[in-house]
């Protein structure tokens, strides 16, 4: 494309001889703006930037680049070729996976039982010993101290885990490669291929998966990718799956099948997440995203050894630390809140009582319970403790007292005791199954949203973000409760 | 408990009245807000604009006229005329209607909100070409020329709209873009097009569906009174002479010209393996994506090889400059390139 810009210009001659003075010159300026062509600014960019090409090509001479050049090329044939490109691909995270539950089992465990089991009753009787009132010891060590220990044990050992491993590929170069190997499946959703990385990242942590969706550099795919992370189970609500399934589903089949059919229908709400996240994005992208700027560039960067030492040193500071101490700052004060709504009591019964009957009625309608919305509310900072708590209030509410350790203080217990007193809480398969559906579908946790307000830095789309998914939740619930009730005729 | 089935009934009927109230466009809140729109300000300067495109394309603006371009009736329209002519924004005379300058000012700013604000969309948002248009002629009528300023001098001070219009200056200068219908255009005269109508819709819808863009380079190969054939970019294009019509293009001088047709290649053509040499970037690439590209370093001159496709069949990683960029088909064919004979 050629622009007509006038050979040479002199203004001196352009009137009849008199002289040049402001108005004059900002008047041919005007005029002779029309007649330089309406892409001069590209043109213009495009040529220094081409001049500065050429001038850099002819003084540049790039040497020894040939060898290491063809290593790559051969490491990526392999990895995207046709054959092996998946294949490839889902065993490398599937064994990233296995590593993460199978590592971290241990030292949950460990961490469980020195920091709950041990520590808790130790500063128990400690805060018995120097005399402190019985309610500043239950909202300080029943509430506040056990929450946060809650959430280290079953938060920190994945993650310290499921990081590393994750920076490793990362360095080493190839999770670009599977960004380029999925691509077309994101774009035919709108979104962009490195959202198959924030995506896996959000399998681990939905904050850390937020701040992993920094590597997509076009605004409207990467909010794309912010908004749909919450859609990836993460680390803190497989929990909550494997026992509900374990509990209810496998307990419909024979018990040779029980294990299997148990972790099948974990698997199956795994998927429908990243189903539903791809189904959101085209959604998003249709429709209030649209305006967003949506450019696509994806650099495969060459190869080279990982820095085990130092990506395990970066990962554990820059993203299992960071999210940790978010998680506890907000798991503290969510503590204290669990402790007063089961201790602080009006009339004859507690604010927790209060709520939950308050919020059964329409809990009824999403074949839930008003224990497990209000778990949900008040356990907002994490999704770890959204058992401990549903069991806690389940206990205050059926009045139970063989089991648990007194109003406000979450606990754990063994599969059939478990189920029975859910059952007596009144439990059916039902709600067993929309808790499923629920821990999948519902806002992100506060940790998430704080993460969403931080990254994006608007207000709107935190709320977006935070809104979208829960009022998803209440009507996929809601339908699979009627449409249940219909088929069972038992309402 | 209530039956399943009317607790479903009921929340289908929610759903329907919240769909009635807020869905986009056609929702009782949309046409709430429509309506508060029209209010007799924006009216009157919708018609001092239609008055003033009258005046430049030489027709004869009337009572009638006006009315069909608000969609208002003729009694609303002669009321509108007469509050417009007391505020000495237009007079009447020998039965004719001629804008006084406070008027024509007025509709110049209109204009340049307009347009500057195709441009800032078309440059610097994601919104498709088929939605410029509807949002331009909303926000003309909120924007000061204070602001204007501001928007123009972030733009860079555009000389023409995304669609070829010129945008008046801040002092009300503006030229044409002097192009004539496509239909007028010579069989084998190179030319390019300068202008694309974005009204009716519809007829713009089609344009836009045929990957048209100001700047590209025609060719008219067959014109009969049924279609005219031509080709632009490495395309062939048919549209009904009504259709093409709302393309204005200009004659190129021929030795100006570069290949339409069968020799045009884009990086898109080139097969793994092969090196390609940039020509150009296309006119259909803006904004950010040109940019982008720029800062690529993929340039006229710039050699390209094409090294391996995604499994999935999109996109191609390439060798830039050398980096290893993958790029998607629809991006690939923006790249408009030489093959480098092996």
């Amino acid at each position: 494309m050629s622009t007509y810009i006038p050979e040479e210009v002199d203004i001196k001659q352009n009137s009849n001889g008199t002289a040049v003075t402001e108005t004059t010159l900002l008047q041919t300026a005007e005029a002779l703006r029309w007649q330089i062509g309406r892409n001069f600014h590209d043109q213009l960019m495009e040529d220094i930037y081409t001049n500065a090409a050429r001038i850099a090509d002819r003084a540049i001479t790039r040497a020894g680049e040939q060898p290491r050049f063809d290593l790559d090329s051969t490491i990526d044939r392999i990895v995207t070729s046709r054959r092996w490109g998946f294949p490839l691909m889902a065993l490398l995270f599937a064994v990233v996976f296995w590593i993460t539950i199978v590592g971290s089992n241990y030292p949950s465990q460990a961490l469980a039982w020195l920091l709950v089991d041990t520590l808790h009753p130790l500063l128990r009787s400690g805060a018995d010993l120097i005399g402190l009132p019985w309610w500043l010891s239950g909202l300080l060590v029943d509430g506040m101290y056990l929450a946060t220990a809650w959430v280290v044990s079953v938060m920190l050992p994945p993650m310290a885990i499921f990081f590393p491993l994750f920076t490793l590929l990362e360095d080493f170069g190839y999770l670009p490669r599977v960004a380029f190997n999925l691509d077309n499946l994101f774009r035919k959703s709108g979104a962009h291929g490195k959202q198959a990385l924030s995506m896996m990242m959000g399998f681990g942590c939905n904050a850390a998966g937020v701040v992993a969706t920094r590597v997509i550099d076009s605004p409207r795919e990467r909010l794309i990718a912010i908004v749909t992370n919450n859609f990836a189970l993460c680390n803190g609500r497989w929990p909550t799956q494997i026992l509900i399934a374990t509990l209810f589903i496998g307990s419909l089949v024979p018990a040779y099948l029980a294990g299997l059919v148990s972790a099948l229908a974990v698997v199956g709400v795994a998927m429908l997440g990243v189903l539903l996240s791809f189904v959101v994005s085209w959604g998003l992208s249709r429709t209030i995203l649209k305006g967003e700027v949506s450019t696509f560039s994806l650099e495969l960067p060459p190869y080279r050894p990982p820095r085990i030492w130092q990506t395990i040193y970066t990962s554990l500071i820059d993203r299992t630390l960071i999210v940790l101490w978010r998680a506890v700052t907000f798991a503290l004060p969510a503590g204290a809140v669990i402790w007063l709504t089961a201790n602080i009591t009006l009339g004859d019964r507690s604010l927790a009582a209060h709520l939950i009957n308050l919020l059964d009625p329409f809990a009824w309608l999403l074949g839930l319970n008003g224990v497990i919305l209000l778990a949900y509310v008040v356990a907002i900072p994490a999704n770890e403790i959204v058992i401990p708590t549903i069991l806690m209030l389940t206990v205050l509410v059926t009045g139970a007292t063989d089991v648990g350790s007194g109003a406000g203080v979450m606990f754990e217990l063994e599969g059939a005791a478990v189920k029975d007193l859910f059952l007596a809480g009144g439990w059916t398969l039902l709600t067993a199954v929309n808790l499923m559906l629920f821990s999948l579908i519902h806002n992100p946790c506060s940790t998430t949203i704080y993460t969403i307000y931080k990254e994006t830095g608007s207000k709107k789309w935190t709320l977006i973000a935070a809104l979208l998914p829960v009022v998803m939740g209440f009507m996929v619930t809601f339908l699979v409760a009627q449409v249940w009730r219909l088929v069972s005729g038992n309402w | 408990m209530p039956h399943p089935l009317l607790i479903l009934a009921i929340a289908a009927l929610l759903l329907c009245l919240t769909a009635i109230l807020i869905w986009p466009r056609k929702g009782l809140l949309a046409l709430w807000q429509n309506n508060r729109r029209l209010s007799s300000r924006v009216l009157g300067e919708d018609a001092l604009k239609h008055i003033h495109k009258s005046e430049l394309h030489g027709r004869r603006p009337t009572v009638e006229s006006i009315a069909g371009a608000l969609q208002i009736s003729t009694n609303e329209t002669a009321v509108l005329l007469d509050t417009l002519q007391n505020q000495q924004l237009l007079e009447l005379r020998a039965g004719d209607i001629h804008l006084t300058p406070d008027g024509r000012d007025s509709a110049l700013h209109i204009i340049r909100a307009h347009r500057l604000w195709e441009r800032y969309l078309a440059d610097e948002t994601g919104f498709g070409a088929a939605e410029w248009h509807d949002q331009a002629e909303h926000l003309e009528h909120h924007l000061t020329p204070a602001e204007l300023d501001a928007l123009e001098a972030q733009l860079n001070y555009p000389t023409h709209d995304p669609h070829g219009d010129p945008i008046p200056s801040a002092r009300g200068d503006m030229i044409g873009h002097g192009g004539k219908p496509l239909t007028a255009l010579p069989v084998d005269q190179p030319g390019q097009i300068v202008h694309l109508e974005d009204e009716p819709s519809i007829v713009y819808a089609q344009l836009v569906a045929e990957g048209l863009h100001v700047g590209m380079p025609v060719r008219v190969t067959e014109r009969t009174p049924e279609r005219v054939r031509f080709w632009s970019s490495g395309n062939e294009h048919v549209l009904a002479p009504i259709v093409a019509g709302n393309v204005s293009v200009v004659p190129v001088p021929a030795e100006a010209e570069t290949a339409v047709g069968a020799g045009y290649e884009t990086l898109a053509d080139i097969p793994l393996g092969s090196r390609a040499e940039v020509v150009a970037l296309s006119p259909a690439c803006r904004g950010a994506e040109r940019r982008r590209f720029l800062d690529l370093g993929i340039l006229p001159g710039t050699v390209i090889q094409a090294e391996m496709r995604s499994p999935s069949g999109d996109p191609t990683a390439y060798r830039i400059r050398g980096a290893l960029i993958a790029l998607r088909r629809a991006q690939a064919k923006l790249i408009k390139v030489k093959r480098e004979s092996t």
